[in-house]
């Protein structure tokens, strides 16, 4: 943005980071808190002595790394799923109108305000008559479907963001469609799909509600359940391993985010296609 | 096209009302228990029968006791073997709703009296009344027996209870001038003396976190005569009288009046107050009694803390009972081995283990005397155990809507109430129109 | 259920009927593969559930459910509380949706201006995505407390010290709305960050060469190519607020005195803790018909600029 000042934009970049990164910096803090520390009076980031014994006492007592692994296995899982079924039906939602169009985003939008309480019980029922209660396939096909209404209308969004023009050009320069939805349209859409897989990432990561409901057995749990069996009775929460709990869950996030974010760039390929 | 579509939603729709009278009438048929026959060994099954049991046992000496119980019962039963499924306390509530609802609970559900009446009341739980040994049935209180009685059905075995107690930053009460209270109870007026003598120079009598008041109240309400509920079940009406806003009154009255009880408190929750406790903020604060235990842990050194005797209201030392419980699903493939199972959990020996390990004072007597013995009364242990003799019923835990008349009205209202925003009558005026709203 | 959702834009051009039946039938493949779990664990639960509406169902054990038409909707019409609800909810989602765009579109122009360490400061702009909102609910009430570190700020800069800005009447929404701004901010920022990049390079090259400031480049060239996704992500933003309650049950409970009792928070009690089925299924209804006429009229006026 040319001529906006840099110092007063790094400013303001450092302004959102620390908004953004103070809780984080808050929890790091809080894993290396003993007890009695944390429930003193005293408010201080750096710990007075650093406890450690949060981190063992976390991956000992609730199955952290097993729950990690679910985690993976379902959010991948439905990450993939989702894109792959949602970006040739995002095309169509953008680019052809009519009842279709209306029947799914009257479908997209009402899915995602009807309250899910009500809708828990007869999906708990439809999941137990096909067996997949208590399983980590079961909650891959709620998440992939419950993620869908998102993943579609924002590529319906990106593809709609895409001047039709360049897609008329190609098909008058000869070519087939699958090839002006490979060569033009797919190319353009990357950081949409980049960044919409990275909500379906995060989504199916961060779940909680449905996980509570479907995983019964302690194998098959995923992270969000895992940390929640910190929080006892009466709010009896035990601080220390939580944080140091949720510090280690959130490591494999941020990579997964450092790798992605580089997919994020659109402009290189923005040069190739000329109107 | 379009009348395809159509034609799919219909059968759709067909399918989803078939799947909700599937939901209402589902599991239809109920195994009797069969009373006379009873008792807490069952006999054998003739098939090897599997039962699941949902814990919440958070603690690591907790959930240790829990399993050796189990691995106990699974070596001596290899007929009925049981098994464990852990479960969080945040959100079990969810989630019993919903496996109850999809006719998938556990045989055997741990939870407490207050969260699993409701279950009764829809009529999910099996009536143990039959299957309780005499023992156990002597050995509890009667005023426990009655808070997990429903329509003369015990449904559940109380195994863990809590009660209210006063805690004293006992340094402070000594450079105050005041003798640490001891005997069997401390009544009110002088406990509320205590705070105003104990108030000098920045520092408090009390600090009481009151962040979620209903169940404070509810509970120890009940020592005025307060009992809030008149009548049971569906029936069941909010009566407001001097007994009910004796204690609410009287904590404002400290609050605003004697000034000896630190007002920043009364939004934090006992937990958060207890920073301040171990501070020399205030010389008393009132918390749950399992709280002893991270007193004992947290408390910096040479922190000098006592329990004091159980409080007396105008009418008794009266708390309300709502103990953990161990109940049985009435769906269960063996109501019969499931309640033999929870008999045998609940032997004086394994609730003191349980309660050793949570902090908490065992339902039965024999157990408590156990703790006794082991603990020598050290922390707190003597005045907490002797607490559990006053515990009874209070009648709230049977009206079918407390829940959501707590969540949604009485909250708010002890909130308000506490916050200065409104007086006695505006708070006795929110808790019975809320409830008329709720009922409607 | 779908006749209050979006028309879509009629399009002028000429189709004759075979590019059109060609056209039908590209976008049904095309769409099939989404349809099957969509039918089975979307569409027959919520069906299930608006159905619900009409009855007095309840969560009890064998009891038969009738169907009382519109019983329920005729009693929720009277129901104060609910009402109330929904009015913090109004308060609620809009304010979250609004400086979520807001703060969203600013975050994601600075990160796709070229500055330093770009890499490192995107990563950092997501992290409240890596933290479950298991722990984002006790990590805000830890600062939130009294004893918490933004009450440590406040009084260091002459404030007072021990606001309990969740427990206290004034502060409690304001409190649970920043949480709310801070949780969405990932979500908005990378959308409108992928929008800002999939903008062709050529179109603000050429603007530049015309001698358009930056400001001026901004409104002309980045908005108009932002605005269906800045459609799309505002509505979506919009309903997820008006539906999410967990962060604010764990945080507040719906209180002090009912302050930040949510309508899906309130749905929740009534269903789940009341167990009247039926009776929230018809708050549920309400709430979606409500919002999806909001969405209609927001999206068929952007649609409207689009074609403009």
């Amino acid at each position: 943005m040319g001529r906006f000042t840099k110092p007063g934009q790094y400013l303001l970049l450092l302004a959102y980071l620390i908004f953004l990164g103070f809780p984080l910096l808050w929890l790091i803090s809080a894993a290396f808190k003993s007890s009695a520390e944390l429930n003193s009076l005293r408010v201080n980031l750096i710990p007075t002595d650093w406890h450690l014994a949060n981190f063992p006492e976390a991956l000992a007592k609730q199955g952290l790394v097993r729950s990690g692994l679910n985690s993976t296995i379902v959010a991948v899982t439905t990450t993939i799923l989702v894109i792959v079924v949602s970006i040739p039906a995002a095309y169509a939602l953008a680019r052809f109108k009519g009842k279709l169009r209306t029947l799914g985003v009257g479908w997209i939008l009402t899915s995602q305000v009807f309250p899910v309480i009500l809708i828990i019980i007869p999906l708990f029922i439809i999941l137990k008559n096909l067996n997949l209660v208590d399983s980590l396939l079961g909650l891959i096909l709620v998440y992939t479907t419950y993620t869908m209404p998102f993943a579609l209308w924002m590529l319906q969004g990106y593809v709609a963001a895409i001047p039709k023009d360049l897609e008329e050009a190609g098909a008058m320069d000869g070519a087939s469609r699958f090839k002006v939805l490979r060569e033009i349209v797919f190319p353009l859409l990357m950081p949409g799909i980049v960044a919409t897989a990275m909500f379906a990432f995060v989504s199916s990561w961060n779940e909680f509600f449905f996980a509570l409901v479907l995983i019964q057995t302690p194998d098959n749990y995923t992270l969000p359940i895992t940390l929640k069996m910190f929080v006892g009775g009466e709010g009896k929460v035990a601080l220390g391993p939580l944080a140091a709990g949720a510090v280690m869950a959130a490591i494999p996030s941020l990579v997964f985010f450092g790798f992605m974010q580089r997919k994020l760039t659109g402009g290189l390929l923005a040069g190739a296609v000329k109107g | 096209m379009n009348k395809r579509t159509s034609q799919l939603l219909a059968l759709v729709g067909v399918g989803a009302l078939a799947l909700t009278a599937c939901t209402s009438t589902g599991g239809s048929t109920t195994p009797e228990a069969s009373p006379g026959e009873a008792v807490s060994s069952a006999a054998p099954p003739a098939e090897k029968v599997d039962l699941t049991f949902q814990s919440l046992s958070d603690q690591p000496g907790a959930i240790a006791a829990t399993e050796a119980v189990v691995k106990k019962w699974n070596a001596e039963n290899p007929m009925v073997q049981v098994k464990i499924v852990p479960a969080g306390w945040d959100g079990v509530y969810d989630k019993l709703v919903t496996q109850f609802a999809g006719g998938a609970a556990p045989d055997i559900i741990h939870y407490e009296a207050a969260s699993v009446i409701p279950f009764a009341l829809d009529g999910y739980l099996a009536d143990m009344t039959p299957y309780i040994s005499e023992d156990m049935k002597s050995d509890v209180n009667q005023g426990i027996w009655d808070s997990v009685t429903v329509n003369d059905q015990i449904i559940a075995v109380p195994t863990e209870l809590q009660s209210y107690m006063v805690f004293a930053n006992t340094k402070m009460l000594k450079s105050a001038g005041i003798t640490v209270p001891t005997g069997d109870t401390l009544k009110w007026d002088d406990f509320r003396a205590m705070a105003k003598q104990a108030t000098t120079g920045g520092q408090f009598g009390l600090g009481w976190g009151l962040k979620s008041p209903t169940a404070t109240f509810m509970s120890l309400g009940l020592g005025n005569g307060g009992v809030y509920f008149d009548g049971e079940g569906d029936t069941a009406k909010v009566v407001i009288g001097d007994g009910e806003l004796k204690l609410p009154n009287e904590i404002m009255a400290m609050n605003t009046e004697d000034k000896s009880l630190e007002p920043s408190t009364l939004t934090q929750s006992g937990g958060d107050v207890l920073a301040g406790f171990y501070a020399g903020k205030y010389a008393m604060t009132v918390q749950g009694s399992y709280q002893a235990a991270n007193i004992a842990k947290d408390a910096p050194e040479g922190f000098e803390w006592a329990v004091l005797p159980a409080l007396e209201g105008t009418k008794s030392a009266a708390q309300s009972a709502n103990p953990q419980t161990l109940s049985v699903n009435i769906d269960s493939k063996s109501v019969e081995q499931s309640a033999a199972f929870v008999n045998y959990f609940a032997s004086a020996e394994n609730l003191a283990a349980l309660n050793t390990a949570d902090a908490l004072i065992p339902a039965s007597k024999a157990a408590r005397d156990l703790i006794a013995e082991q603990t020598g009364g050290k922390d707190g242990w003597t005045e907490i155990l002797a607490s559990g003799d006053h515990l009874e019923a209070a009648p709230f835990m049977k009206v079918p809507n407390y829940t959501q008349w707590k969540d949604t009205v009485a909250t708010p209202a002890f909130q308000t109430f506490l916050a200065g925003q409104s007086d006695a009558d505006g708070l006795s005026k929110a808790l019975t129109d809320g409830w008329t709203q709720i009922n409607r | 259920m779908t006749d209050t959702a979006v028309r879509p834009p009629v399009t002028t051009r000429k189709k004759t009927t075979t590019i059109a039946r060609t056209e039908r039938r590209e976008a049904i493949a095309l769409v099939i593969p989404a349809t099957l779990p969509i039918l089975i664990f979307s569409v027959f639960p919520l069906i299930n559930g608006i159905v619900l509406a009409f009855t007095d169902a309840t969560l009890r054990r064998n009891v038969e459910s009738n169907f009382v038409a519109f019983d329920n909707f005729a009693r929720l019409v009277g129901d104060t509380m609910f009402w109330e609800s929904f009015r913090i909810g109004l308060v609620w989602s809009i304010s979250v949706t609004v400086l979520q765009l807001v703060a969203g579109m600013g975050l994601a122009l600075l990160l796709n201006a070229d500055l330093r360490l770009k890499g490192f400061t995107r990563v950092l702009a997501l992290v409240p995505w890596a933290m479950p909102p298991v722990v984002v609910a006790i990590m805000w009430k830890l600062i939130y407390r009294q004893t918490g570190p933004l009450n440590a700020i406040v009084s260091a800069f002459g404030g007072p010290t021990n606001t309990d800005w969740l427990a206290n009447f004034d502060t409690a929404l304001p409190a649970v709305i920043v949480v709310g701004v801070w949780v969405g901010m990932p979500q908005t920022t990378i959308t409108l960050l992928a929008g800002l990049q999939q903008v062709p390079m050529e179109l603000h090259e050429a603007a530049q060469v015309d001698g358009a400031n930056a400001w001026n480049r901004f409104w002309k060239i980045s908005i108009p190519s932002l605005r269906p996704i800045v459609a799309a992500i505002t509505s979506l933003n919009f309903i997820w607020n008006f539906n999410s309650f967990g962060l604010v049950y764990v945080m507040t409970e719906g209180g002090p005195g009912g302050r930040t009792m949510l309508p899906m928070l309130f749905t929740y009690l009534e269903a789940f803790k009341s167990k009247h089925l039926g009776y929230a299924a018809a708050m549920g209804l309400v709430l979606v018909v409500f919002v999806l006429i909001l969405m209609s009229f927001y999206l068929w006026s952007q649609f409207r600029k689009d074609k403009d």
